[in-house]
């Protein structure tokens, strides 16, 4: 098996490097490329303390399959891919997403992990709501997924 | 018509639960629930940031597929509304 993709509840498990770097080991592959992505305590001038993350779970699985699926055509049939993100109230320091890459060379597994990302970021519906230390909160703005020609 | 409208991200402030259950003329379409949530934001939710929601709002069908401004939505369809997102 070469390839992991789930969605963690945070209340019930943590994401793992140590699982991560595991899973992707092979002696085939000779580079790893591990990209994690924590919540951090600034956004735009505002102390932050954590951030809730709501998820269609069905759509972002399928999303998360095809986007590694396509990526290991696109840069290496061969590449191990551990893929990871977070669901729920995630405090600041947390780990929120995690990438692991294994392939033959290290320009595919950086290749790789960054495309992972960046799709996941146009293509999952996945969605973010900050909590700030002032005792606010506020869902962030993202990309629209409703057909372009439609908006107004 | 009735149909069921499953909120995620920030349209989860229309309602207590994870669902709103919404009234439209039979054959309505989604530019017709469009219409309908913009008036629902702006008679009720006029201070929460959202007045933009239902021109950049993708919807999803029961078969978690897309769906454009024509689609004719049924009695009791189960319909997602999906606000812009960015995870990661």
């Amino acid at each position: 098996m070469t390839l992991h993709t789930t969605i963690v509840k945070i209340e019930e498990d943590k994401i793992s490097s140590d699982e991560a770097k595991k899973f992707i080991f092979s002696k085939e592959n000779g580079a790893e490329s591990i990209f994690i992505g924590r919540v951090r305590n600034k956004n735009s001038g505002k102390k932050v303390t954590a951030v809730t993350y709501d998820v269609h779970d069905k759509v972002v699985m399928k999303s998360f399959q095809s986007i590694c699926n396509d990526a290991k055509k696109k840069f290496d049939k061969s590449a191990s891919i551990f893929l990871e993100h977070a669901k729920g109230y995630v405090p600041v320091g947390e780990i929120s997403i995690l990438i692991a890459v294994s392939s033959g060379h290290r320009d595919e597994a950086f290749k790789i992990c960054r495309y992972i990302l960046e799709e996941i970021k146009h293509k999952s519906p996945i969605w973010k709501k900050e909590h700030y230390a002032e005792g606010k909160e506020e869902w962030l703005p993202g990309h629209s997924l409703r057909p372009k020609e439609e908006i107004k | 018509m009735e149909i069921q409208l499953k909120l995620y991200g920030s349209s989860q402030i229309l309602s207590d639960t994870d669902t709103l259950n919404i009234q439209l003329p039979n054959n309505s379409n989604i530019e017709k629930l469009r219409n309908i949530l913009t008036k629902i934001i702006s008679e009720k939710y006029s201070k929460s940031n959202l007045e933009n929601l239902p021109n950049t709002a993708a919807f999803f069908s029961e078969k978690d597929e897309v769906v454009n401004d024509n689609y004719k939505l049924k009695d009791k369809e189960f319909i997602s509304i999906i606000p812009p997102i960015g995870g990661g």
